[in-house]
């Protein structure tokens, strides 16, 4: 029995390239809306706020504590910007078409990421040598760090720049990932977008080994991305909260840092789907087959993050030594409990809660929901996790002897300063990504024209289904 | 590339139904030699059980030796089933089919195995049911839930359960095929195993059902297992190289590294002794090793932060206990061996793709990282009790003694002679997968070029 | 059925120990031994490292060549109010009780060694081999102690049956127990008092006062034990007490 006697062609909804091409990369898409324009300028409002926190945080001169706001936003941006290219890179080398939509917003994140890593500067002005104790416990005793015998200024130096290194690959792969899309606006585009776009797309006309080109670099960014991601988070989270906290040793915390990153990557992709879908009007080209896939990726975080923390909760509960007690207490059960409880809500059972059913999955409404909540909530768990690590100053150690956290540094709570930062600083990061997508297409072109190539719905017996090419 | 074969039913049930309905002329020797070494080690555990504990080696600090390791181990390999099936199912991976029968087989046998070491390893076996058992025996006292050793007969209980049911729905179909196809007592006994399967809409629509429901509710049971296992370890304060918080996926991560690398060591096997050539292909191999790659690349992070986080306290103990692990003779030696053959020799050998299309390369490769695991979660379990705490005076380490080998020697044995004995009564390799394969796959031709595709279905 | 009455007990058994006072005679090993009925550490069994002694003398060296001197811990169970040992157990074969101490259920007891493996102080024993004493030392087994069978924990008791039958007497007698009447067979043995045992609940106690000396420490602080063994730190010749172990 021949299986391609089974297989009738069936009917195609979908828009033809051509209708893409237009709707891309032609006239359609040149101004932006004065709502979207609104939008931008109360985004740029907010980041001059985030901006005057910080130099009133500097002016103020105060001790590590108030800093925690500021180191929890980064991490926040880290974790939400940092995490989104993924989305553009994973599928890619799982060969699922259905991501393929979804890749630009994803990967137009690294413009924010970029933003971060300026903004981690002043913080590194705040953050302690790795001789901190040496008044105490002599000159050649350092906290604990995994710097171990590097020179004492070696977190410093190395996150910033490691951070600024994730956001140069994560930019270098959106440039790459873009340029088909520059050729077409370059063929069809007016104006200066076409200028720009001649420029940027570098001679590209789509030859054999221009793809060739392309795939390859795209590949090793890719690559590269991951595995700067994975690093970056490593010595963010140690250097910037781990170590600053006597006693938390915490094998599994780089490694729900990073699955933070990439919750709060799909949701970002997520929100930004919808987002284009509410009032940038591509919901021909993104929708439910995108939010179905998302939306179980963000079920599958969310039922990690919870494993995650568990792993670690667990082992801090039963073991109860002295060490294992002051963390759970300084970072679950002390000072930070109602966070705490606000983050396993919106991080965890609410999300979870949405994103079980069928039906809420496979909605264009329901998954956003879902990552506002898991945004809210990672948010939250930063501040918990930063805020707490920043307030154990070290006044309150008595680390000579045992490395414990003895006495629990009282609440850190945010002031009208912290506010600014913590909503202006992510709202600048959002308006790059908003001012990029002026000019790059926010669906990427290419990727739905090679997806409609290598797809095709077709009727199965009776049953409508799809057929998907699955070339080496 | 263009592997694949048409093939008719008729062939694929004349060809996959081999073993069963005829016996390959290797299969009796082999069987009759594996129970040899199975009756040898069953001897073994009866010099245990008559003499004690003593007959082992080990010793005052290190209580727990090679049992509790090849007890991990066989934990560990248990998870190539669910990873295989439940996972790749759920992603609708195509390339799972032939290899999910195979796959859940070694989950339930290596299970099987698994259990047997805690038990033989306790000090009063006959005893154990006070231990395993949720049930007061007149005694007042039900067993303690606080204790993980209470956890992990709950958790390899349900994963067992759940592994047989798994494999048990998946079978449906093709005893079916084997009921018709029998006389006598073996058609007596597929007619009531079948549970009366002749393959109409609804049988297949709750076969398909309890197929995917099963992969869903195994999930969390498959993660659970090896967290528990591990937690076994990682909730003793006691001793430092076992307290750490990563231990729960660090150790589920590594069982999906072994338990995959022992799905490909199999399906060698398979395609060798059964010739299956047409089913078990390259690329599947290729498929594996991909996945194989990501696991172990995975497993690696994991396995670098612990070392990371075991310096990073600067605290003595675990410094000594490190230094052991790492830099004294003959734990070094272990570890470089643990090293190279889990990650450093068939790792980069996988980046390339004629290695993952050697069917030979990949058996040994396979094995490598199999010998590596054992070796790893050894070099948990011994050096970390040999250096408990800061009381240099009862450091003290362990030597293998020879019985206890012949018990690891034993689990292999014992869980190849079952796949051997499983394979003459039912096929390796679902037929109905492989049928339902051949009508999912086809070929589409774009400009010049002619692709394989798959048909997905739409909601 | 316990009540929860008779659950509060009045006593909380402990042990104080000063360090200063120990020369590493090791009386106290041998008198445990005795008592406790404790299966012989033949050169066979010490060669296997499987050496039993509920109470040890660990000897440590410090002080540079040549003013090395040597200093002696005796350790046993240190019946931890948070003992490690405790919720591993699967079959409850190992307890606290309600006056402090960490009581070992030899019948409940099936062998799995958690609680050996999770103990900090290395104190509990697993019987690998059924134990047998030569026909000579058969006589002097203590009728009061049982004989553990192979493939079971046992650990320092405090001489529970001590406990017991002190307790027992002043309760016939109508009394309450005096300090120091309860003695265990390492305390009694030591020639140079540095054992001391009591009841921590009753203020006026050796180990009650002694326990808040200076040099008090506990051992392995950090895992949070709350062990019912005190130590009292070595005085250095020199002057000064030397820092707790480790």
């Amino acid at each position: 029995m021949s299986t391609s006697s089974l297989i009738t062609d069936g009917h195609d909804d979908r828009p033809s390239n051509i209708d893409a091409t237009a709707k891309f990369a032609g006239e359609g898409r040149t101004v932006a809306s004065s709502g979207l324009k609104l939008f931008m300028w109360i985004l740029a409002a907010a980041a001059a706020l985030g901006i005057v926190g910080i130099i009133v945080r500097f002016i103020d001169d105060g001790g590590r504590e108030e800093w925690g706001y500021y180191a929890a936003t980064l991490a926040f941006m880290l974790t939400m910007f940092g995490g989104a290219p993924m989305i553009a890179i994973a599928p890619t080398i799982a060969k699922a078409n259905w991501a393929r939509p979804a890749a630009r917003i994803g990967s137009l994140a690294s413009i924010a990421t970029a933003i971060t890593a300026l903004l981690l500067i002043p913080l590194m002005f705040k953050l302690p040598a790795l001789t901190e104790f040496s008044d105490v416990l002599g000159d050649d005793v350092r906290r604990r760090s995994i710097w171990f015998d590097s020179p004492i200024y070696a977190p410093h130096f190395w996150n910033p720049l490691i951070l600024a290194t994730l956001a140069v690959v994560g930019l270098a792969m959106a440039y790459v990932m873009a340029i088909p899309d520059f050729a077409a606006i370059r063929d069809h585009g007016t104006g200066w977008k076409q200028r720009w776009a001649r420029n940027l797309a570098r001679g590209f006309h789509g030859r054999p080994q221009q793809w060739e080109w392309l795939m390859m670099r795209i590949g090793i960014t890719g690559a590269l991305y991951f595995a700067m991601l994975l690093y970056v988070n490593f010595t963010f989270s140690i250097d910037l909260a781990v170590s600053l906290v006597p006693g938390w040793k915490d094998a599994i915390f780089p490694f729900y840092h990073t699955l933070g990153s990439f919750q709060a990557g799909l949701s970002f992709t997520i929100l930004g789907i919808w987002a284009a879908r509410r009032w940038g009007g591509v919901s021909k080209y993104v929708g439910h087959e995108q939010m179905w896939s998302l939306g179980k990726l963000l079920l599958a975080t969310t039922l990690l993050w919870f494993y995650f923390f568990y792993s670690s909760f667990i082992v801090f509960w039963y073991g109860r030594s002295q060490a294992d007690s002051s963390t759970i207490e300084l970072l679950v059960s002390g000072p930070y409990v109602y966070l705490f409880a606000a983050v396993f809500l919106f991080a965890f059972i609410a999300p979870w809660w949405v994103m079980i059913w069928n039906k809420v999955r496979d909605s264009v409404w329901g998954p956003p929901i879902a990552a506002v909540l898991v945004l809210f909530g990672l948010f939250m768990d930063r501040v918990r996790i930063y805020v707490a690590s920043w307030s154990a100053t070290p006044d309150d150690l008595e680390l000579a002897t045992t490395g414990i956290l003895e006495k629990m540094p009282p609440t850190q709570w945010p002031d009208v300063f912290d506010v600014f930062i913590m909503a202006g600083l992510p709202a600048l990061g959002l308006l790059g990504i908003l001012l990029a997508t002026r000019l790059v297409p926010v669906i990427s072109l290419w990727e739905i024209q090679q997806s409609r190539l290598i797809t095709k719905p077709v009727r199965y017996l009776r049953t409508r289904v799809l057929l998907v090419g699955k070339p080496d | 590339m263009q592997q694949r074969r048409i093939l008719d039913e008729v062939t694929i049930n004349r060809e996959l139904l081999r073993g069963n309905l005829a016996t390959p002329k290797w299969w009796l020797p082999t069987v009759l030699g594996l129970l040899v070494v199975v009756i040898f080690g069953f001897t073994l555990m009866g010099i245990m059980f008559n003499r004690g504990l003593g007959v082992t080696g080990l010793s005052r600090p290190v209580y727990w030796g090679l049992f509790i390791t090849t007890f991990v181990f066989w934990v560990g390999i248990s998870h190539a089933g669910i990873m295989i099936s439940a996972i790749l199912r759920l992603t609708q991976a195509e390339w799972r089919r032939p290899v999910t029968r195979a796959a859940e087989l070694l989950t339930v046998f290596s299970l099987l195995t698994a259990l047997f070491f805690p038990l033989i390893h306790a000090g009063r076996p006959w005893r154990i049911f006070y231990w395993i058992t949720p049930f007061d025996f007149a005694r007042g006292i039900f067993p303690n839930a606080r204790s993980p050793l209470i956890w992990d007969p709950f958790a390899i209980g349900t994963y067992l359960t759940g592994s047989t049911l798994f494999l048990y729905v998946a079978l449906l179909p093709d005893l079916g095929v084997l009921r018709d196809r029998t006389t006598g007592w073996k058609h007596s006994f597929y007619t009531v195993a079948s549970l009366g399967w002749r393959g109409n809409p609804r049988q297949w629509r709750l076969q398909t059902v309890a197929g995917i429901l099963l992969s869903a509710l195994m999930l969390p049971i498959f993660v659970s297992v090896h967290s528990i296992v591990s937690w076994d370890f990682a909730v003793t304060p006691s001793v430092e190289g076992w307290h750490s918080t990563i231990f729960a996926p660090y150790f589920v991560i590594g069982a999906v590294h072994s338990g995959v690398s022992a799905v490909v060591t199999m399906m060698a096997l398979m395609r060798w002794l059964w010739g299956w050539d047409n089913y078990i292909r390259p690329e599947h191999f290729d498929a594996l090793a991909r996945l194989l790659i990501v696991v172990a690349l995975g497993w690696m992070g994991f396995t670098f932060a612990e070392l990371i986080f075991g310096v990073y306290s600067l605290e003595a103990p675990e410094r000594a206990l490190r230094e052991m692990q790492m830099f004294t003779w003959p734990w070094n030696l272990l570890f470089i061996i643990f090293f190279l053959t889990a990650f450093a020799i068939p790792v980069p050998l996988w980046f390339f793709k004629r290695v993952r299309n050697n069917i030979a390369l990949m058996f040994w490769t396979s094995i490598l990282v199999n010998i590596g695991m054992w070796l790893e979660r050894f070099l948990i379990i011994v050096p970390g009790l040999s250096r408990k705490q800061p009381f240099v005076f009862t450091w003290d380490t362990y030597q293998v003694s020879p019985l206890e080998w012949g018990l690891l020697l034993w689990s292999f044995a014992w869980v190849l002679m079952l796949m051997l004995l499983f394979s003459k009564f039912f096929p390796l390799i679902p037929l109905f997968e492989t049928k339902e394969s051949q009508v999912f796959t086809t070929d589409v031709t774009i400009g010049r070029v002619t692709i394989p595709a798959v048909v997905r279905e739409l909601d | 059925m316990v009540t929860a009455a008779e659950r509060v007990s009045s006593h909380k058994w402990g042990m104080a120990v000063d360090v200063d006072r120990c020369t590493g005679c090791q009386a106290c090993v041998m008198a445990c031994q005795t008592e406790n009925n404790i299966p012989l550490s033949t050169e066979d069994i010490y060669r296997q490292k499987r050496t039993f002694a509920w109470i040890r003398i660990e000897r440590y060296w410090y002080g540079d060549f040549p003013n090395v001197k040597a200093r002696f811990i005796p350790i046993m169970c240190q019946h931890c109010e948070n003992a490690p040992c405790e919720p591993v157990c699967p079959v409850f074969a190992t307890y606290h009780n309600t006056e402090g101490m960490n009581v070992q259920i030899y019948n409940r007891c099936v062998g799995t060694r958690y609680c050996g493996a999770g103990c900090p102080y290395n104190v509990r024993f697993f019987n690998y081999w059924e134990p047998v004493w030569p026909s000579t030392l058969r006589n002097q087994l203590n009728p009061d102690v049982t004989i553990r069978s192979r493939g079971i924990m046992e650990k320092c008791s405090f001489c529970v049956q001590r406990i017991r039958r002190g307790v027992r007497e002043a309760a016939q007698e109508d009394r309450d127990l005096v300090d120091g009447e309860i003695q265990t067979a390492c305390t009694d043995a030591c020639p140079t008092n540095a054992l001391v045992f009591g009841d921590f609940n009753d203020d006026n106690s050796r180990v009650s006062i002694m326990s808040h000396d200076d040099r008090k420490y506990t051992h392995l602080d950090s895992l949070n034990t709350e062990p019912n063994v005190v130590y009292l730190a070595q005085i250095d010749a020199t002057g000064g007490a030397i820092g707790e172990h480790e």
